[in-house]
């Protein structure tokens, strides 16, 4: 495909390999946790038996901000954000701007939380970094997310190594596709049982191939993310704006008028969501309403991408009526290439612009991610077995940690569907992860060879997804199979039935494969499918 | 938008599929010695299996275009599996 030199091509080779066996097992744990986050709704509404279907802003919201509106100091009237939470409650968040205590821009206020018939269930009060996290009712998605954006590391850090991970992938996508002279030739050869080099090659570059372009898009967009906030914002500020982030994001994002201070009432609200409703053809994502309660309100309106398009659609409102002002692109105020690009990076990367068969896909590529950066390491570790003693640990390690996590993820689920309806999954959930994580170290270090230690870990997970959903249903109470597809919720079974599934087939591997496994040599050198 | 991309997905798998089963190089691992499809056959159903997504793309249809474009890799990529060589095979 692409010929290089021979010494240009070992060094690539090495470039690949190295940055791939360094920041490899990080960089698994963050695609595995990003491929679950695909479905964090779905997986938010599965565990928390969520049963209502229709967004909280297809029902009027107008009363019930002004109902809080009455409720909340004036000192909080400056801004208001609106958006969906747990089953398709409201949560509204009354603010002003301030710095905050590391002399950034913050808002403090007060957010209050809903449920789906208007009733208020919790209110919260302070800086946004306190109120806003996870709720007993999404404390596994939010587990989910939060390990994938910053693998629980404090900002900005977190964000910076999910950076740096994401320019990782980049390195290695393109390193992959300067080494590999045969991309094509080779797309459908996947050799099952030659020598463990060429079968872990072929594993590896035949997933790496087919998924290739996507894993620039993931790659990229992924960096984009983590760096949008921690760099690129601080930096384009100090440069243009003398270091005022809050001057660079009214310039950047914000609605420019006139100044008006008057005080009036901000218009109805049931009318922006309706005419945005009509405009776009479904419901608002996010609303913000700048300047509340002023003459130069204005209301911006968040929605997903219309059918066929990957860009979201952005509305701003007059606040004082409520009328329509514009279609506002993601930058700046006209359409411009680099308000279009910065508005897909969300979509590229969540996958979230087509409903669920894009989540599908894009969930399927997350695997396929996965899958090239186990089997990438996996195959470093076989074409250095010669050295297998000085690299047996580095061995063991990729198992605890490419089969470990998605037990300790598992482990996490079933102690969030446990500890829910007692109140306490906020803590159980990390802490279950936590807990599952040492134990598979711990077993790592104890196990006899590490083709056991594979299938007690495949097993355990096997069996703790085939308890999954029996807790749903027992444990926390969550809708049966007939109930969830009646409200309009099939994905509550859907997941049920994967977890079924794919448990079965893990305990039935484990089951089969320690029978077959005293006949056999290690694990490096073992047929594919018992590695796979 | 799910079906129409789903029968582009669809268009487009049937001549992956075919060239899955005809690849000379598979064919090789597996020690056939019919050597495969022809190269010219190859790359005509190479080419069908663009057509759908030139479809989509024209359309205007990003979110279809992007959807075939990553179904088709996953559909390549499960062909290749099903298809694997589990010959065994002296190691080299």
């Amino acid at each position: 495909m692409i010929h290089l030199k021979k010494d240009e091509t070992k060094a690539m080779v090495a470039v690949h390999g190295w940055s791939g066996i360094l920041l490899g097992i990080l960089l698994y744990a963050v695609v595995l946790t990003g491929t679950a986050a695909v479905f964090a709704h779905e997986i938010g509404a599965w565990s928390a038996g969520h049963v209502s279907t229709q967004s909280a802003f297809d029902k009027p919201i107008d009363a019930t901000v002004r109902r809080l509106t009455a409720m909340t100091p004036a000192k909080y009237h400056d801004d208001v954000n609106i958006f969906e939470i747990g089953d398709h409650g409201l949560g509204v968040f009354f603010h002003r701007h301030e710095t905050g205590p590391d002399g950034k821009p913050a808002e403090r206020g007060i957010y209050y939380q809903l449920d789906n018939q208007g009733r208020i269930t919790k209110t919260v009060e302070g800086l946004d970094e306190d109120v806003f996290g996870p709720r007993n009712d999404d404390a596994l998605s939010s587990f989910l997310v939060d390990t994938h954006v910053r693998l629980h590391l404090p900002n900005p850090w977190g964000l910076l190594l999910t950076g740096i991970l994401g320019l990782a992938m980049l390195v290695a996508a393109i390193s992959g596709l300067l080494i590999h002279r045969h991309l094509f030739k080779d797309i459908f050869t996947l050799r099952a049982r030659a020598n463990p080099v060429l079968v872990n090659r072929d594993k590896h570059s035949v997933a790496g191939t087919w998924s290739l372009p996507f894993a620039f898009i993931l790659a990229f967009t992924g960096s984009f993310f983590s760096f949008f906030g921690t760099i690129g914002v601080p930096v384009v500020a100090m440069a243009a704006f003398s270091g005022d982030i809050e001057a660079l994001s009214n310039a950047v994002f914000g609605n420019p008028g006139k100044v008006d201070a008057r005080p009036v009432a901000i218009g109805n609200l049931d009318r922006v969501t309706t005419d945005a409703i009509r405009r776009v053809g479904d419901a608002p994502t996010f609303m913000a309403i700048e300047k509340f309660s002023r003459a130069d309100s204005k209301v911006t309106v968040f929605h997903n991408p219309k059918v066929g398009d990957i860009e979201p659609v952005v509305l701003v409102y007059e606040g004082a009526d409520a009328t329509f002002i514009r279609a506002k692109p993601s930058v700046g105020i006209r359409p411009s290439v680099g308000g279009t690009l910065t508005g897909i990076m969300g979509p590229l990367h969540f996958g979230n612009f087509a409903g669920m068969l894009s989540k599908a896909i894009w969930f399927a590529l997350g695997y396929a991610m996965c899958y090239v950066t186990f089997t990438g390491m996996r195959l470093w570790l076989v074409r250095r077995q010669d050295e297998a003693g000085s690299f047996a640990w580095l061995e063991r390690t990729l198992t605890v940690v490419g089969f470990g996590l998605p037990l300790a993820l598992t482990v996490s689920a079933a102690a969030f569907l446990v500890t829910m309806p007692l109140g306490s999954s906020v803590y159980w959930t990390p802490a279950a992860f936590l807990i599952a994580s040492a134990l598979t170290i711990l077993l790592g270090i104890v196990a006899p060879s590490n083709d056991r230690l594979t299938w007690t870990i495949r097993g355990a997970t096997g069996l703790v997804m085939l308890s999954l959903p029996p807790l749903r249903l027992l444990a926390a109470g969550g809708p049966g199979w007939g109930e969830a597809v009646a409200v309009g919720q099939p994905v509550i079974a859907a997941l049920d039935i994967a977890f079924l599934a794919v448990g079965a087939w893990l305990v039935h591997g484990c089951w089969r494969e320690t029978g077959a496994r005293r006949s056999s040599g290690p694990v490096l050198n073992r047929p594919i499918e018992a590695q796979s | 938008m799910t079906w129409p991309t789903l029968a582009a997905l669809l268009l487009s798998a049937i001549p992956i599929l075919l060239l899955c089963i005809g690849d000379p190089k598979r064919l090789r691992a597996k020690d056939r010695k019919d050597g495969g499809m022809a190269t010219p056959k190859r790359r005509l159903l190479a080419a069908l299996a663009c057509v759908p997504g030139i479809a989509c793309a024209l359309t205007g249809d990003a979110a279809a275009f992007l959807m075939w474009l990553g179904g088709c890799a996953m559909v390549g990529w499960a062909a290749t599996f099903w298809f694997r060589s589990a010959t065994p095979k002296a190691p080299s």
